[in-house]
């Protein structure tokens, strides 16, 4: 636990000082000391980059890490099942495909709403798509309390197949601009990230993941079958909607601010599990910690490794889970 | 008191149970006996409202359809017949679910106590550490029975537990262990329900017996009452011959026929 916060405080400091623009330790001082003491004074390019573009998107990568981390674990103990993460299921997917149909059709549709819903169109349409392909997925792989690991994976992999198809159409007949967009939802990217969406995922985040992260016990007693923990006074059906409904909350507006990033919620649970054992009163709240720690890391790779290019961080992220989900295959045939 | 009145059951016109009345009082083992489907597993899913019913089913004077999850889950505990295979957890953690309805996020010492008090129980104490996927058939249900006893360890008055065939994958020694257990849990002005099949054990340690076939009550009553010879030749389609046990000095029921030896000689050339 203290391990996971110190080194999430060094990945934050590496985060705010590293980049095409370098700031050093001192610089990194006296910007931390302006916040408190006004009076300090700083390089005005080196405060815009600080507080600007470097602390939006370490805090974007630090919420939405925890989020991501936690909607996977608390999948991976609704359905009894490591690999049933917001990736592999498909609720990424539809959620990114909603989306990309919001951007595209965006423009048509928003003469018929109100104001206040343009801004927020994209991050409606994720979550109602990451709603929806929750609730088919739990509808068709849940069976008189039993989770059936298969259908549950294909349900994934069809739904993956469908919005694929769909936004690369949707690429296809897409102005320039809109495309852009596009390209971004695909592969994620934090680069977008501003204090809006800081605290709006902040919001969010607090309030899914305060509801979320004491269902360690719950999530324990589902081990034993719905049944045997209703036996121990835990309403299965209320978790069940609880998790369904927060979950698709954090990955929808996950989605809409930096589009698909996949594997957090795959990664993060199965090195904990590894490292601690299964007991989700323990690995849940860790998987927060950890969650942030992952992403926050693999941002920083995606913008230093080749800068200026910046590698999209859905490719960093791939590159770390899908050892991790073979492994997970592999273990699956030992138990077989 | 729990107290069933009238309880049928049916599944798409098939019948499961068929006017089911009877009482279990404070301070009583139940035991419920009968053939293969003679609804015996149905019954206890009424019991803990795992399966649709017509009748009234009544635990303290009260309809159970009133309790609260929660207050239930103080007062009623059920082990199943059929377990989950794959509890990735150390042993004394599965244990430890049994007191889930007592603490919010960490166990308190009570809590603690209770675990290792319900571990030493079923002898399964040496056995906390490991990981439960690793157990035997018969170590698993051990430790199931410590998480139902870990349940049921508190305050309250009239607690049930309900037991389907906990017996099944263990040896003589630890089926009069978990048996003494429970006359020990009723005794204290407890209830006890346990879906059994072997008969000696269940005319040991039934104050009261139910017996079953396909849906229907056929006798209940005092162990000497149900367990006659004609009755339960008849029930399982099988010779049989009580007789008096002459160390527990209960009934003791024998199966099979006096020349069954000759037939099996008969059959070699």
């Amino acid at each position: 636990m203290s391990l996971g916060i110190v080194l999430l405080i060094v990945a934050f400091i590496a985060s705010s000082l590293l980049g095409v623009y370098q700031l050093n330790w001192n610089d990194f001082l006296l910007l931390f000391k302006s916040i408190f003491d006004g009076t300090v004074a700083v390089n005005p390019t080196d405060a815009y980059i600080f507080f600007d573009v470097r602390m939006p998107r370490t805090l974007l990568a630090i919420i939405m890490g925890a989020g991501l981390a936690v909607t996977g674990t608390s999948l991976q103990g609704m359905f009894k099942n490591p690999l049933a993460t917001p990736g592999i299921i498909g609720i990424t997917a539809g959620s990114a495909l909603f989306a990309a149909v919001a951007i595209v059709l965006g423009s048509t549709i928003k003469s018929f709403l109100p104001e206040i819903l343009h801004y927020s169109l994209i991050s409606i349409a994720a979550f109602i798509g990451a709603l929806l392909v929750m609730m088919l997925v739990y509808s068709i792989s849940f069976k008189s309390g039993k989770t059936h690991v298969v259908i549950m994976l294909l349900a994934g992999v069809a739904i993956a197949a469908l919005a694929e198809a769909t936004t690369g159409f949707l690429t296809f007949i897409s102005k320039d601009d809109e495309l852009r967009d596009l390209t971004f939802w695909r592969l994620g990217s934090l680069g977008a990230a501003n204090w809006p969406k800081v605290i709006i995922l902040f919001t969010i985040n607090l309030i899914c993941l305060s509801f979320l992260l004491g269902n360690g016990k719950a999530l324990n007693a589902m081990m034993l079958g719905e049944d045997n923990a209703r036996h121990l006074g835990i309403n299965v059906k209320k978790y069940h909607a609880k998790i369904i409904w927060l979950s698709a909350l954090v990955v929808g507006t996950s989605v809409a601010f930096a589009g698909t990033i996949a594997f957090v919620g795959l990664i993060v649970p199965y090195i904990l599990r590894l490292l601690l054992g299964s007991d989700y009163r323990i690995i849940l709240p860790l998987s927060a910690l950890f969650g942030s720690l992952l992403l926050l890391t693999a941002d920083i790779i995606s913008r230093t490794t080749l800068a200026p290019i910046e590698i999209p961080i859905g490719i960093i992220t791939a590159f770390m889970g899908a050892p991790v989900f073979i492994l997970i295959l592999l273990q699956f045939k030992k138990a077989l | 008191m729990l107290s069933v009145n009238q309880l049928n059951i049916h599944i798409k016109n098939r019948k499961l149970l068929q006017d089911i009345s009877f009482n279990i009082n404070a301070g009583e083992l139940f035991v419920i006996i009968g053939p293969n489907g003679a609804g015996k597993s149905t019954l206890l899913k009424a019991l803990t409202e795992e399966i649709n019913y017509s009748g009234e089913i009544n635990f303290q004077q009260q309809s159970i359809k009133q309790w609260t999850t929660a207050r239930l889950a103080k007062t009623r505990a059920k082990f199943s017949q059929h377990h989950q295979q794959d509890i990735p957890l150390p042993v004394n953690e599965v244990v430890m679910m049994g007191r889930y309805p007592y603490f919010a996020n960490r166990p308190g010492i009570t809590d603690l106590k209770v675990v290792s008090e319900s571990l030493k129980l079923t002898e399964m104490s040496h056995f906390k550490d490991r990981s439960y996927n690793q157990l035997s058939g018969g170590e698993k249900q051990r430790v199931h029975l410590s998480r139902i006893f870990a349940q049921l360890n508190n305050e309250f008055q009239e607690k049930l537990m309900l037991l389907d065939e906990p017996l099944n994958n263990l040896d003589i020694y630890y089926q009069h262990k978990v048996l003494k257990a429970v006359k020990v849990f009723v005794k204290k002005g407890n209830m006890a329900a346990i879906v059994m099949h072997d008969l000696n054990l269940a005319a040991q340690f039934a104050d009261r017996i139910l017996l079953l076939k396909d849906g229907k009550m056929i006798k209940y009553g005092h162990p000497q009452e149900v367990l006659t010879s004609q009755t339960i030749c008849h029930v399982y389609d099988f010779p049989c011959k009580v007789m008096s046990h002459p160390l527990a000095q209960t009934p003791m029921i024998v199966f099979g026929e006096e020349k069954s030896a000759s037939i099996i000689q008969n059959i070699q050339p």
